[in-house]
């Protein structure tokens, strides 16, 4: 109970501020009046109570992107200012957040880099939630090598690139697979961090955040294997991508590292209730291995797996508010919304192209 | 004549009515060909609206639908970036498009065929760790979008091509119904009648040499009778000069003309 006494000498403000943001989210009838809409001025005015000073400066009918643009220039500016307010581990554990994102930038990066292109244009396609101040530094880079080493000493990534990437490795793989072992390189490090962190282990932040990464370890392990079918990603490949630790670690990855096909898949993931029932949920023991949430205009019920991840993303989140003492509601938080602005952006571009029978598709997590 | 058909500047002569006639025929032989090759034309044309107002239409809703697993494909990335990483990951083009020529009625139409590349696809991998489904099937929607689109191009293309023909074939038409003909056939008029003309003139100048010669003729009758009867009287007066009013006017017609027919 240490924690619970000391806690709020150090994060009690920030966790304070972040359930005042958490209430601001948008509820299952503010979603429902949005789906009311007839146009994006409509979806913005009905957001105007929980974005009102952002959306402002929008011009009348605003495009879809630009809605989604300024929706994540508030999740930015609230993360700014909590990450001004965190100390100590806090601190750390946001920063922490930020390197997913990182991991986004530099990819794009490289590939820019790959392909000779002005990398300084591509700095305003960045997440703005993974820039480092360090960033433009790379945009010097003219070849890979160049890059590769200013990514080494510049960038917070480096742990990540050490060891399992070379400079060679960035011109001749994929973007996708450096992407994806970054990622994967990412997670374990998180996932160290929160259980081994002296300010962190043994608290519910540990707990919490545990039962988080490994979902969302074994949701990468289970997506780049569906999405690896009928590409040229060997499965030994395939096997150093997944994340060395969660609930299908190590007999599931296993499994799934050996899977030819969404059957495959299904067996791997047998052990975990969770996972089996979502499996079940979207049909795919047989068949099609495409998600249904892109089955066409059809209208599809069944939700596709990745619909079905986001929605568990959703609940934990959510559930990780039931918790006090932790920084996990942080992250809780960035990811609940993160989903609101895809739920936004989804329902803008439904309204925008008048496909109103899809417009249900959103994830209402209150 | 009408309309400014006016004549073709020859000389009346019978040669060049020869010429006119064979004219005037082969004009009417074109005028017929040219027509059944307009209708074949209007018909493919009239065809040819027709698939492109389907094709349009379906490319209306496969349009919609791609632009939709666009929006999808956002959704379920979470971000912008991806457009632009698929953007530059394509290095060659999977989807092609190929060339021939149609032949209708002596017109090349221009038909382009869409075919795919064989072999994997250049970014099979985008969204390995999350959308990569959506990635997948929107490149299938866009797939299906383009073929539309390549099917309503050789249609638009064929559209255009048939319509300028079209015109130019009806223009033709039009030029050898309502000049060409109609000018043949005032000059062929016009030949005719200055060929009667002519005739008439020659008769009448006949007819007027005749009558000068008959005319010049009866004069040196009327002459030679006239002499003759000198001659007689003169014969008379020495013969008998006592018996002159007796058998100088037995008939009483002294004073008579000699009639000319």
């Amino acid at each position: 109970m240490a924690e619970g006494m000391f806690y709020n000498v150090t994060g009690g403000y920030v966790e304070g501020i972040v359930r005042g943001y958490r209430n601001q989210l948008l509820t299952g009838q503010n979603y429902g009046n949005l789906t009311q809409c007839e146009t994006i001025d409509d979806v913005k005015l009905q957001l105007g109570p929980s974005y009102g000073d952002y959306l402002a400066a929008l011009p009348p009918n605003p495009s879809t992107s630009a809605l989604a643009d300024k929706t994540m220039d508030k999740l930015v500016a609230e993360f700014r200012y909590l990450q001004a307010n965190a100390t100590g581990s806090l601190a750390k554990f946001m920063e922490y957040l930020t390197y997913a994102y990182m991991i986004d930038n530099v990819a794009l990066l490289i590939t820019g880099t790959l392909h000779e292109r002005d990398t300084r244009e591509l700095l305003e396609r960045c997440h703005p939630l993974g820039w480092f101040e360090t960033m433009p530094v790379l945009c010097v880079a003219t070849n890979i090598e160049e890059l590769y080493n200013s990514v080494l000493i510049e960038t917070p990534l480096a742990a990540y690139f050490k060891g399992s990437l070379s400079h060679q490795d960035l011109d001749e793989l994929n973007i996708e697979i450096i992407r994806n072992t970054l990622y994967k390189n990412y997670l374990e490090d998180f996932y160290r961090f929160v259980t081994e962190e002296p300010g962190i282990k043994g608290t519910p932040t540990a707990d919490v955040m545990v039962e988080v990464l490994e979902f969302e370890a074994d949701r990468r392990s289970i997506n780049i294997t569906l999405n690896s079918f009928g590409t040229e990603l060997s499965k030994q490949d395939r096997k150093k991508l997944y994340p060395s630790f969660g609930r299908l670690h190590p007999e599931g990855t296993l499994m799934l590292s050996r899977a030819d096909d969404a059957e495959g898949v299904r067996i791997a993931i047998d052990g975990v209730q969770d996972y089996r029932t979502m499996m079940d949920q979207t049909g795919m023991g047989g068949g099609s291995g495409l998600g249904n949430q892109s089955g066409g205009i059809g209208g599809d019920e069944g939700k596709s797996l990745e619909d079905l991840f986001y929605l568990k993303e959703m609940e934990i989140s959510k559930l990780a508010f039931t918790y006090q003492f932790t920084h996990a509601v942080v992250y809780a938080w960035v990811k609940l919304k993160e989903q609101e602005i895809r739920n936004i952006t989804w329902i803008a571009e439904c309204i925008a192209q008048s496909q109103k029978d899809r417009i249900g598709n959103y994830i209402s997590v209150f | 004549m009408s309309s400014g058909a006016g004549r073709e500047p020859v000389f009346p002569t019978r040669q060049s009515l020869g010429l006119m006639k064979g004219k005037l025929k082969g004009a009417q032989v074109g005028h017929d060909l040219l027509k059944r090759k307009s209708e074949a034309l209007t018909k493919r044309f009239r065809e040819i609206t027709k698939r492109i107002d389907d094709a349009k239409r379906k490319m209306g809703r496969v349009m919609q639908i791609a632009a939709f697993s666009l929006a999808e494909v956002t959704y379920a990335t979470g971000n912008d970036g991806i457009k632009y990483q698929i953007t530059e990951s394509v290095r060659t083009a999977k989807f092609r498009v190929r060339t021939r020529q149609e032949n209708v009625s002596g017109v090349f139409l221009p038909q382009f065929e869409s075919w795919q590349m064989e072999g994997a696809s250049e970014f099979g991998m985008t969204g390995l760790g999350k959308g990569g489904q959506q990635v997948a099937k929107s490149r299938e929607t866009y797939t299906r979008a383009v073929e539309t689109l390549v099917e309503l191009a050789s249609l638009q293309t064929a559209f255009v091509i048939l319509d300028e023909v079209i015109k130019v074939v009806n223009r033709r038409v039009n030029a050898i119904e309502h000049v060409i003909i109609p000018r043949t056939e005032n000059t062929i008029k016009y030949i005719n009648s200055e060929l009667d003309e002519l005739d008439r003139e020659e008769f009448f100048r006949l007819k007027k040499v005749k009558n000068v010669k008959e005319r010049a003729a009866a004069a040196e009758e009327a002459e030679r009778m006239k002499k003759r009867r000198t001659n007689s009287d003169k014969e008379n007066e020495d013969a008998d000069s006592g018996q002159t009013d007796g058998a100088s006017n037995m008939l009483g017609d002294e004073g008579d003309e000699d009639v000319i027919f």
